[in-house]
C-alpha cells in the first residue's frame, strides 16, 4: 500500500467545504459522501451533475458549492466533463488560462445515470481515457422519483416499483467490473461510513490522471426506509456483512481494502430495512435470504480461492 | 481564393476560418464529410483545433455547450437523426447561454428513414432557443457560419446557432465558392470573448441550476426569447458589417424579383434556388411572380416578411417538411404573422414538396403559380397539395406490388 | 367549496392525509379535488397538500389562496414564514393545530379572527411510528370540522386508501383516526360550506414588460459560492442534538465527518459545534459518537 497522509481518523479534514442548507433529505448517505469526499478534492474542483437526488443541491439561487458546477442531463454528465476538460487544456495549451484557474472535473451522478442511462456517455469517456473522477452516489434506486428499481437495486429489495414477495426480482449491476473492464487506472468502492477508507481513495485517485470511479453506496433512509440516525450503522453492516465489498482497481488488479474477518450474516443488514421487511414479516422466506447470503459467501470464497492462487 | 467545394466543406471552411477551438463531433450521413474535412486539416498540421468523437450527438452537444461555457470557440455538426438524438440537450444549452455554431445538414426523419433531404430534422429544433440560418448555396454555408459566430456571442443576444443546409442537394454537391482570407475574418470576428460566462478556478459559478416555481423559470425562458428577439437586430448589423468586409451582402429574408410581383414562392433552404430558376421563366413568359426566402428563421424576421409581402396577392408556401395533423409548418407561422396584417392580405396557398428529397419540377413550379394566382382572384385558396404526380403514384404501385401490399385504393384515383 | 389545506413535514403523510379526506368526501357525494405539492422539499422540510370540495363541479384548480380550513400537522411550523402555514387566512378561516399547547397559548400567539381547534399531540419522538398516524388523525379531524363527512365515509376512505400497505398499518391509523374524529365533536361543522362569488373582489393587475438582460446575469447561474448557507435547513429538525461538552471527549472526526450536511463545524479549541440553523435533525451525529455525549431534546422543548 502506498505512504498515505491518512492514518488514523484524526487526519480527516477539519474544515468542510461542501456548504450547508441544501435540499436533500436528512440523513442522506449519498451527501455524508459528496461532503467527506470534497474536502478531500479541495475547492478547485467543479462538479458536473446529472439528473438525480443532487440535482436538488443546486436550486437557484442557491449552491452549496465553494467553487463550480455545472448541471448537464441524466445521461451525458461524463460528456459535460469532456467538454470542460478540453476546453481547459484547450486555454492552458493556448496560454489563455493559467495553471491556477484550472479545475477537476469532477462528474457526479446517482445509480440511475451511473448503471443506465449514461453508461454509454460514461464507457465513451472512459475510452477517450478523459481525464476526471466520476463519484456515483449509489442508493440503489431511482431515488429522486421516489426508489424505483434501478439497475443498481439488490436482488429481493422492495421498491416503488417492485412490490411483490420477493422484491426486485434481477441482480443488482457490477459497475465495479463494468469500469474495470475498461482497464481505466483507477476504480473504487466506498461508503460514508468508512471515512478513512474513503480518503485514503480519494487521496490515491487524485495523484491519477484518466478516467477513475468512485463507487460509493449511499444509504438513504427515505428510499430503504430507516430511521436517518442509522445511515452510518448501515453503511459499517453492508461492509461487515461482506455485501459492499471496499476494493480498489488500480494497476490491473482488484484490492480489497477491508475484508471483514468475521462476517456477519446478511440478515443483520437487511432486517434494518424497511425494502427488506417483507423478507422477516409475517415470516422469514428463508430460502430467499439463504440466496441472498449464498450469493455473497460465494463472492467472497471465490476471492479467498483466488487469493490463494495467486499467493501459489 | 475561389474554390469548387461541396457544401459540406463550406462549412468545414466556416469553422477554419472562424479558427474554432473545438470540436465534438459524431459521424452521420450526409454530415460526415464536415467533420472528416476538419480533421484531415488537423491531422495535416494546417489547422489547430482540438476534434473528439463523442459516442452520441447527445453526447455531442452536451460537450459542444460545457466547452463554449467554459470559454472556448466550439463548432459541431449533425444530421436528421442526430439533431433529434440531441434534443434533450439542444434545449439545455441554449438555456445556458452557451454560444456556438452547429451545422446541420438536413435530412429526413425516419420512419421511414431516408438519407434525403427534407426539414423536418430542423424545423423539429425550432423551439429550442437556438438561432436558425437557412443556406441556398455552398457560398451561403461559409458565410452563414461566419455570421452565426458573430451573432452567437455578440453581447446582446449569447445564444447557440444552427446553419442549416440540405443533404446532397447542397452537402454533396461542389460548387464554386469564394473562400476569404484569414486575416479578413479575424476583423470581422474577434477572439471569442466567454464574458462572465465560464468556469474558471477562484470565480465561483454554479450553472445551469433548477429552479423551483413558476416565477424563476418564466423569468429565465423569456430572457432566452428576448435574446432571441434581439437578434433580429444583431442579424442586420452582422450582416452589414460581413458586406462590407467581404462584398457579399444577406438579408434576413431574401426577396428575389418580388418588387412587382404579384404572386410569390416562399420557401426556404437550397430548393428556393430551383424557385428563383423557375420565377426567372415565368417571368420571361410575362408573369409576376417572385420568391421570398427566410434566410434567418428564428429568431423569424417578421417586419422584413411584412414589408416584403405588403401588396402581394398571393404566395405559394412550399413546405419542405410535414406536421402530420395540420400539415405544412411554414405554412402555419407565415398565416400567424400576417393575421394581423389589415387588408387586403395576401392569400397564403399551401403545398408540401420536396419531402425525402422528391424533386420538385419547373412545371410543377408553374403549376404552384397558376393555383395561387387563380386563389388570389378567388380570394380564397383551395385546400393544401402534397407535390405528388400520377407518375409518383404508379411508382408507388410497382413498390407496393413487389412488397405484396394489399392495394386497397384500387385503381389510381 | 370546502378549501382545505394540510401543512406538515415532508413525511409526515400530507399527501396521504389529503388522499384520506378528499376520498371521504367523494364518497359523500361530493365533488373533489385533492393534491400535494411537491418541490425539492425532502423528509422533515415543510410540504403542503389540498382538499376541494363541492356539490357542484369544480373549476378552480391548482394552490388553495382562499382556505376555509388550514391544518397543522406540525406546530412548529407555524412559526417559520417560509412554511407559509397562515396564508390567505380569512376571517372566516377555522385553523386546527396539532399540538401540545393549548388553545390559549394558540391564539395568544397567532390572534386569528376565526375558530381554533387543537388536536391534542401526544407524546412524540418524532420517529417513524408516530408520524405514520399524523395524516390518519388530521384529515379524520377535518372531516368532522367540516360536518358533512360521516365517521363511516372516514372509515371506507382509510380503508381504500391504507389497506395496501399490509401490516397492521390500517388498524393503527383507524384507531388514531377515530380519536382525533371524536375530539373534534364540538367543533362540528364550524367550517362553512362557502358560497360567495369573488370575482368583483378583483385588484389591477401591475404587469411589466420584461426588459431583456445581459446575458450572464439572465443565466440560471450563481455568481458566487455557498449561498445554500442562507436556506434555513435547521427548520426541517423535530429533535434537536445537543453536545454535552462535560461528556464530550473531543474526537470531533468522528461526528462532524460523519454529518451527512457538513452542520457540524470544529472550532478553535478542536471543539465539535453543532450548526443548528442549517443542522436538519437526521441524529447520525448521536447514534456516531462512542462517548454518548449527544443528548437529544424535542425541538419545541428547547424554544
Amino acid at each position: 500500500m502506498t505512504e498515505t497522509r491518512f492514518k488514523s481518523m484524526k487526519d480527516l479534514p477539519a474544515r468542510h467545504l461542501l456548504g450547508t442548507g441544501t435540499a436533500l433529505c436528512s440523513g442522506c448517505g449519498g451527501l455524508e459522501v459528496l461532503h467527506e469526499t470534497y474536502d478531500l478534492l479541495g475547492e478547485k474542483t467543479i462538479f458536473i451533475n446529472a439528473a438525480g437526488c443532487m440535482t436538488l443541491l443546486s436550486v437557484y439561487p442557491y449552491t452549496p458549492f465553494e467553487e463550480s458546477w455545472l448541471y448537464t442531463s441524466m445521461a451525458s454528465a461524463p460528456a459535460g466533463a469532456q467538454g470542460i476538460r478540453d476546453a481547459f487544456d484547450i486555454l492552458l495549451a493556448k496560454g489563455r488560462l493559467s495553471p491556477g484557474e484550472d479545475l477537476q472535473t469532477v462528474v457526479l451522478t446517482g445509480d440511475g445515470a451511473a448503471y443506465g442511462m449514461g453508461l454509454s456517455a460514461t464507457s465513451g469517456a472512459i475510452e477517450r481515457n478523459l481525464d476526471f473522477l466520476y463519484l456515483c452516489y449509489d442508493n440503489e434506486g431511482y431515488g429522486n422519483t421516489g426508489q424505483q428499481t434501478s439497475a443498481a437495486t439488490p436482488y429481493g429489495a422492495r421498491t416503488a416499483t417492485s412490490h411483490g414477495r420477493r422484491g426486485n426480482p434481477g441482480l443488482k449491476k457490477d459497475l465495479f467490473a463494468i469500469w474495470a473492464a475498461h482497464r481505466p487506472p483507477y476504480v473504487a468502492t466506498v461508503v460514508g461510513a468508512e471515512p478513512l477508507d474513503l480518503a485514503r481513495k480519494i487521496e490515491r485517485a487524485q495523484k491519477i490522471r484518466g478516467p477513475r470511479l468512485i463507487l460509493a453506496l449511499a444509504p438513504c433512509p427515505t428510499g430503504w426506509g430507516y430511521n436517518p440516525e442509522q445511515t452510518v450503522e448501515i453503511g459499517k453492516l453492508a461492509v461487515r456483512t461482506g455485501i459492499w465489498p471496499l476494493k480498489e482497481f488500480i494497476d490491473g488488479k482488484v484490492v480489497h481494502t477491508k475484508i471483514p474477518k468475521q462476517r456477519l450474516p446478511v440478515t443483520d443488514y437487511l432486517q434494518r430495512q424497511g425494502r427488506f421487511a417483507h423478507l422477516f414479516t409475517p415470516k422469514p422466506n428463508e430460502p430467499l435470504l439463504q440466496e441472498i447470503q449464498a450469493r455473497v459467501d460465494a463472492y467472497w470464497d471465490e476471492l479467498a480461492c483466488s487469493n490463494q492462487n495467486t499467493a501459489d | 481564393m475561389r474554390a469548387m467545394i461541396t457544401g459540406n466543406q463550406a462549412a468545414a471552411w466556416g469553422a477554419r476560418l472562424a479558427a474554432i477551438d473545438y470540436l465534438p463531433a459524431f459521424p452521420i450521413t450526409p454530415q460526415t464529410e464536415i467533420i472528416e474535412t476538419i480533421a484531415q486539416w488537423v491531422e495535416n498540421g494546417e489547422f489547430a483545433c482540438r476534434m473528439v468523437t463523442l459516442e452520441s450527438e447527445h453526447s455531442m452537444i452536451t460537450a459542444a455547450g460545457a466547452a463554449a461555457a467554459t470559454g472556448v470557440r466550439v463548432f459541431s455538426a449533425t444530421s436528421s437523426q442526430g439533431l433529434l438524438y440531441a434534443m434533450e440537450m439542444l434545449y439545455t444549452v441554449a438555456g445556458w447561454r452557451a454560444p456556438f455554431v452547429l451545422a446541420n445538414v438536413s435530412r429526413g426523419l425516419a420512419s421511414p428513414i431516408t438519407l434525403e433531404p427534407d426539414h423536418n430534422d430542423v424545423l423539429a429544433a425550432r423551439d429550442c432557443g437556438f438561432l436558425q440560418l437557412h443556406c441556398a448555396t455552398c457560398q451561403e454555408v461559409l458565410d452563414a457560419v461566419l455570421i452565426a459566430y458573430r451573432l452567437a456571442e455578440d453581447a446582446q443576444v449569447r445564444l447557440p446557432v444552427i446553419v442549416n443546409l440540405d443533404g446532397f442537394y447542397l452537402s454533396f454537391t461542389r460548387e464554386p465558392v469564394q473562400i476569404p482570407a484569414i486575416h479578413q475574418v479575424s476583423k470581422f470576428l474577434p477572439p471569442f470573448d466567454s464574458l462572465g460566462l465560464k468556469f474558471r478556478a477562484g470565480k465561483p459559478l454554479s450553472d445551469a441550476m433548477a429552479v423551483l416555481g413558476g416565477t424563476p423559470y418564466s423569468y429565465f425562458r423569456y430572457q432566452n426569447h428576448l435574446a432571441a428577439m434581439r437578434a433580429v437586430n444583431a442579424f442586420t448589423s452582422s450582416a452589414k458589417a460581413f458586406g462590407d468586409a467581404f462584398g457579399r451582402h444577406y438579408q434576413a429574408i431574401e426577396a428575389y424579383r418580388c418588387d412587382d410581383a404579384d404572386v410569390v414562392f416562399l420557401m426556404i433552404g437550397s430548393f428556393a434556388t430551383k424557385a428563383k430558376a423557375a420565377v426567372d421563366r415565368l417571368r420571361k413568359a410575362g408573369q409576376s411572380v417572385g420568391l421570398v426566402r427566410p434566410f434567418l428563421l428564428r429568431p423569424f424576421p417578421v417586419d422584413d416578411l411584412r414589408k416584403i409581402l405588403d401588396g402581394k396577392r398571393g404566395v405559394a408556401v412550399v413546405d419542405q417538411n410535414l406536421s402530420p395533423g395540420t400539415g405544412g409548418i411554414l405554412h402555419k407561422e407565415l398565416a400567424a404573422h400576417l393575421y394581423d396584417v389589415p387588408d387586403p392580405r395576401p392569400v397564403l396557398v399551401s403545398f408540401v414538396g420536396g419531402l425525402g428529397g422528391r424533386d420538385i419540377s419547373n412545371d410543377e413550379f408553374y403549376a404552384m403559380a397558376d393555383v395561387t394566382r387563380e386563389a388570389s382572384e378567388q380570394g380564397r385558396p383551395p385546400p393544401p397539395r402534397l407535390l405528388f404526380t400520377r407518375q409518383d403514384w404508379r411508382e408507388m404501385r410497382k413498390l407496393q406490388a413487389i412488397a405484396h401490399a394489399r392495394q386497397s385504393g384500387g385503381a389510381a384515383p | 367549496m370546502y378549501r382545505i389545506r394540510f401543512h406538515g413535514r415532508g413525511g409526515q403523510g400530507m399527501k396521504t392525509a389529503s388522499r384520506i379526506l378528499g376520498t371521504a368526501f367523494f364518497f359523500e357525494g361530493f365533488e373533489v379535488q385533492d393534491a400535494p405539492r411537491y418541490g425539492a422539499e425532502r423528509r422533515g422540510a415543510p410540504i403542503f397538500a389540498y382538499v376541494r370540495a363541492d356539490r357542484k363541479t369544480i373549476f378552480e384548480r391548482g394552490v388553495i389562496n382562499n382556505p376555509g380550513l388550514i391544518i397543522v400537522a406540525d406546530d412548529s411550523l407555524v412559526g417559520i414564514p417560509a412554511a407559509g402555514v397562515l396564508h390567505g387566512i380569512g376571517t372566516d378561516t377555522v385553523v386546527l393545530i396539532h399540538s401540545r399547547e393549548h388553545a390559549e397559548v394558540w391564539q395568544n400567539r397567532l390572534n386569528l379572527k376565526g375558530v381554533l381547534c387543537i388536536l391534542p399531540a401526544t407524546e412524540e419522538d418524532g420517529s417513524l411510528r408516530t408520524w405514520r398516524t399524523i395524516g390518519a388523525a388530521c384529515s379524520a379531524a377535518a372531516a368532522q370540522l367540516t360536518g358533512v363527512v360521516s365517521w363511516d365515509a372516514v372509515v371506507a376512505s382509510l380503508t381504500e386508501e391504507l389497506s395496501g400497505l399490509g401490516g397492521n398499518w390500517l388498524a393503527e391509523n383507524l384507531a388514531r383516526a377515530q380519536w382525533a374524529y371524536d375530539q373534534m365533536s364540538p367543533f362540528s361543522g364550524c367550517v362553512e360550506l362557502e358560497t360567495k362569488e369573488t370575482a368583483a373582489l378583483s385588484t389591477s393587475v401591475d404587469w411589466i414588460d420584461l426588459p431583456c438582460e445581459e446575458a450572464q446575469w439572465a443565466a440560471p447561474a450563481i455568481h458566487t459560492g455557498k449561498t445554500s448557507e442562507q436556506a434555513e435547513t435547521g427548520l426541517w429538525r423535530t429533535l434537536r442534538p445537543v453536545i454535552d461538552s462535560e461528556r464530550c471527549k473531543g474526537c470531533w472526526w468522528l461526528c462532524s465527518t460523519f454529518c451527512p450536511d457538513g452542520a457540524i463545524q470544529v472550532d478553535t479549541a478542536g471543539r465539535p459545534q453543532i450548526d443548528y440553523a442549517h443542522c436538519k435533525g437526521c441524529l447520525v451525529c448521536v447514534a456516531q459518537c462512542p462517548a454518548h455525549a449527544i443528548d437529544v431534546h424535542p425541538e419545541h422543548s428547547t424554544e
